[in-house]
């Protein structure tokens, strides 16, 4: 038996970015609402969205989390959410952000 | 010769070769020592000496302090590790603070409300006679946060990573014939830690005199199995030495561990020198059978021995792919995962050989083979713990990078140090056979960015460059980011030009945390992806080892967490609320995070007893609810567990009903209340292993019995108790050392008159300690500031309390005896050395 090896790359380029669809489970909250008709969206459906998601604690996250995936934590409910699907899905798909 | 694999041992054997080798010179008297301290003997060659004696330390801020003529008689004489974090607040226990907890604290929950602030340490020292070129190097395992570091008044560097090794070059302004003086600044300032971190110099010191300028380099060796075949194992071993002349040869040999040299290789030295070592019939490293040898590495001029380090080595080669999971030397492994942070309980960051070593062996009885070090480097005595007992390890560089978690945080540091961190974290640990992983981070926040993923690809690379031999991973939580292609440069080799998510594109093994619906999901988009999930809920146990069983491509759980730890008050708090009310805020006298298998003490929490049942350690556990009031409702943090204990003795609940709960993994669980049978239930995989009952409570003996195809698998038992009687006293094996370093662990248990620990027991008790051993810590497992953990008097909780004894350096009996009003006391009797 051999060992694995993880060797480094050679030089940095940018990853391109690929187009997507969005939803509350795949992309980041950052993401979402750096797209104006996202953004919408989500505060028609959630008006309280910005301020639970203003705590010093979870601001930090907002490129990490989906909305979905604070479900769990309780922020959001579930079927909120997928009504902000079903709009988003209508949207053109997103591209430019890596988030 | 004997060999020992620990790194005391082996670092002492290497100071006595030397001192019996041609460059050994005599030691000098001690009449030019400072006039303001005892004489300390003076130091001799030898490499990584223990320096952890002897300081002088100032719990304070201040301008001055390194200059070599102040007079620091009044200072606290103290012996390392220390953490001045975990000691208590000035002033009088009061509602706003206790012990070494206040309200006050800048850290606030998430410090568990401890406090930081500024530290002054000073060592006086005194060399032996030495050659003219010698060199003398200082390192540093571990200090809390940021360090300023000065030899006899001239400044040699700061350090600002807070959990990585670090060294320091005296020789330019050390005094060869006089007293020497070491000052060292610590601060631990604002909002910088998300937990308990502790304050000073909290990690072993070590110092190193060299006889000559050539050496092996700091942290110069790089060792590593390449195959395994054939009944051989090859092992290459890189070796970087300094100012190597043509004159010196480089021997490298593998020694067992009765000292029999298995495999050697001599080259001339200079700069990297390459040389491979072949071991027929090799005993391999695995955390079954952790099978160590010692790597010796020995740069020789003639027949002079100039330098050699020795370190621990063990033969293995870790696989990871999605087709077979994790193996270890080609045997298919399971990771049973704990996140843990670094504190040692009661006695805060210190970072004593002895207290991490009980950690390991606590983690390892309740059958857990792998360690997150969440989320920083562990300290050097924990991987050689690791190493020594069999426990993987994974190590982690940051908890963020470019974008703070909080204002004072690393994320200030990072860009200016990050290439220092990385190679302290990776150099130091390389040769340890127990780290599996290299962590570049925990829930980075903007990983995902453009900016992220180049910090990303920096990190990752910089390690591969230091150990290609090890994947990189991080704690991903929430979303992965965006689908993202890289360029056949810049991609790890065979991933140039597929899609991946931002996330992940540049780990080998990315870490889930809090993802457990999304690992099969994103699996099937990503066929090549192997998963561990880097951080889970104790609650979702039976859905991970589900998962575990079914998918090769998922390696295992790493809960959040398996002990408790300090700060992160409350993340795993269960409370009483009022059925309107939507959640509950953790905030002081919360302290603890409460979210362990094992509390703080070391005793297994519910979870734990039933994590036991889900990983097959035992057949059925029987726990009970703790009755909720009318009108109230129990709320349980994420992390957190039911509030419900092994226990029958609920004196305010009788004829009440109460939920009792069953956990087996058998196929039918019967309920027995003082003989009389309470029902049976049989258990599907739709029940995840739990059978609840309700009972009117009658007091007695409360029975479970699990089958499985009619055959009883397992049974358990609890007995209401009667009044408490005595303190029941009693030493942990194994017998510990004598010297500074040496740790010994006592349990002290409020019992019945049957001998039976009373289940919620909330009593004082009084140490008295006899003997060559000194009371460093004493408290119990409670979530809640109520005391000190260096007084000898503490409250006992769910009727236990732990105090632990360090050797004041003399072999002999040391005599605990704890005193308790109205019950008989209790004492045990430790032998040390």
């Amino acid at each position: 038996m051999d060992a694995p090896l993880y060797l480094p790359a050679s030089a940095y380029e940018q990853p391109q970015t690929v187009d997507y669809l969005m939803s509350t489970a795949n992309s980041s909250i950052a993401a979402l609402l750096a797209v104006p008709a996202a953004k919408a969206i989500l505060l028609a459906e959630i008006p309280e969205m910005e301020a639970r998601i203003s705590t010093p604690m979870l601001k930090p996250h907002l490129g990490n989390f989906s909305p979905r995936s604070l479900v769990q934590f309780g922020l959001f409910k579930a079927d909120a959410l997928d009504r902000v699907d079903v709009k988003l899905r209508a949207l053109s798909t997103a591209k430019g952000s890596t988030q | 010769m004997t060999i020992s694999g620990t790194r005391f041992e082996t670092d002492r054997r290497t100071a006595m070769t030397l001192a019996t080798g041609a460059v050994m010179l005599p030691l000098i008297p001690s009449s030019s020592l400072h006039a303001a301290v005892p004489s300390p003997a003076p130091l001799g060659l030898g490499r990584q000496q223990p320096f952890d004696s002897d300081w002088r330390f100032l719990r304070s801020a201040g301008e001055g302090f390194e200059a070599p003529d102040l007079d620091d008689k009044a200072w606290r004489s103290v012996d390392l590790p220390h953490d001045w974090s975990i000691e208590d607040v000035p002033g009088e226990a009061s509602p706003r603070q206790v012990g070494p907890f206040t309200r006050d604290s800048v850290g606030g929950a998430a410090t568990g409300f401890t406090v930081g602030g500024e530290g002054w340490y000073r060592k006086h020292f005194r060399l032996a006679a030495l050659p003219a070129d010698c060199r003398v190097e200082i390192e540093f395992d571990g200090v809390y946060m940021l360090s300023d570091v000065w030899l006899n008044g001239k400044n040699l560097g700061s350090h600002v990573h807070g959990y990585t090794p670090f060294s320091f070059d005296l020789t330019p302004h050390l005094r060869r014939d006089g007293d020497n003086v070491l000052a060292v600044r610590v601060r631990n300032l604002g909002k910088n830690s998300r937990w308990y971190s502790g304050s000073g110099i909290y990690r072993e010191v070590r110092i190193s005199i060299l006889p000559t300028p050539a050496r092996i380099a700091h942290w110069g060796v790089a060792a590593w199995t390449r195959r395994i075949a054939d009944g051989q194992a090859s092992i290459d071993v890189t070796t970087q030495t300094d100012n190597a002349t043509a004159d010196l040869m480089l021997t490298t040999r593998l020694r067992t561990d009765k000292g029999r040299i298995v495999a050697e290789s001599t080259s001339p030295a200079s700069g990297a020198v390459e040389q491979e070592l072949t071991v027929k019939s090799p005993t391999l490293w695995s955390p079954d059978k952790p099978h160590l040898y010692t790597l010796e590495s020995e740069l020789k001029r003639g027949k002079t021995v100039v330098d050699r380090v020795s370190q621990p080595f063990g033969i293995r080669i870790v696989t990871m792919d999605a087709a077979n999971g994790m193996k270890i030397n080609d045997t298919p492994i399971k990771l049973r995962g704990a996140c843990i942070h670094h504190d040692n309980g009661l006695l805060g960051a210190m970072a004593f050989s002895d207290a991490d070593e009980r950690r390991v062996r606590l983690l390892k009885a309740r059958g857990f083979n792998a360690v997150r070090s969440s989320h920083n480097p562990a300290s050097a005595s924990f991987r050689s713990a690791c190493d020594r007992l069999g426990m993987f390890l994974i190590e982690e560089a940051f908890d963020m990078w470019h974008v703070a978690k909080l204002k004072d945080d690393y994320s200030n540091y990072i860009a200016q140090d990050w290439e220092n961190a990385l190679a302290a974290m990776v150099k130091s640990a390389r040769n340890s056979p127990s780290v599996i992983m290299w962590s570049i981070g925990n829930e980075v926040p903007d990983r995902s960015s453009p900016e992220g993923l180049e910090w990303c690809w920096k990190f990752s690379n910089a390690i591969k460059t230091m150990d290609p031999t090890r994947p990189i991973t991080a704690g991903l939580n929430g979303v992965l980011g965006a689908p993202v292609i890289a360029s056949e440069k810049t991609a790890r080799p065979g991933f140039a030009g597929k899609t991946d998510d931002a996330s992940t594109i540049f780990l080998d093994v990315p870490g889930y945390n809090y993802r457990l619906t999304d690992i099969e999901a994103e699996q099937k988009v990503h066929p090549e992806r192997v998963i561990y999930a880097s951080e889970t809920f104790p609650v979702d146990a039976y859905d991970y080892q589900a998962l575990l069983e079914r998918a090769p491509y998922f390696m295992g759980e790493f809960v959040w967490t398996a002990m408790d730890y300090l700060g992160e008050a409350g993340c795993g708090a269960t409370a009483r609320v009022k059925a309107n009310v939507p959640f509950y805020l953790a905030q002081y006298p919360w302290m603890n995070a409460w979210c362990g298998d094992i509390d703080l003490i070391g005793q297994q929490k519910p979870q734990s007893l039933v994590r036991d049942v889900i990983w097959g350690l035992s057949p059925v556990a029987l726990l009970v609810q703790r009755p909720i009031p009318e009108g109230m409702k129990e709320f349980i943090a994420p992390w957190g567990w039911r509030d419900e204990l092994p226990s029958w003795t609920w004196p305010d609940a009788a004829g009440k009903p109460m939920a009792v709960r069953i956990y087996s993994l058998g196929d039918k669980v019967e309920l027995r209340l003082n003989g009389a049978s309470m029902g049976t239930k049989s258990l599907t995989p739709q029940d995840k292993a739990i059978a609840e009952f309700q009972i009117a409570y009658a007091s007695g003996t409360l029975e479970a019995i699990a089958y499985r195809n009619g055959k009883e698998i397992g049974r358990q038992r609890l007995e209401t108790v009667s009044a408490p009687a005595r303190l029941h006293v009693t030493a942990e094996k194994p017998a510990r050392r004598a010297d500074r370093q040496g740790l010994s662990y006592v349990a002290i248990e409020v019992h019945d008159a049957q001998g039976r620990i009373i289940p919620e027991a909330e009593l004082p008790v009084q140490l008295v300690v006899n003997g060559p051993a000194a009371l460093i810590g004493f408290g119990s497992a409670s979530p809640f500031a109520v005391g000190s953990f260096q007084s000898d008097s503490a409250k006992t909780f769910r009727g236990r309390a732990l105090a632990i004894v360090r050797g004041t350096g003399g072999k002999g009996s040391v005599r605990l005896e704890a005193r308790t009003e109205g019950l008989a006391g209790g004492a045990a009797t430790l032998r040390l050395g």
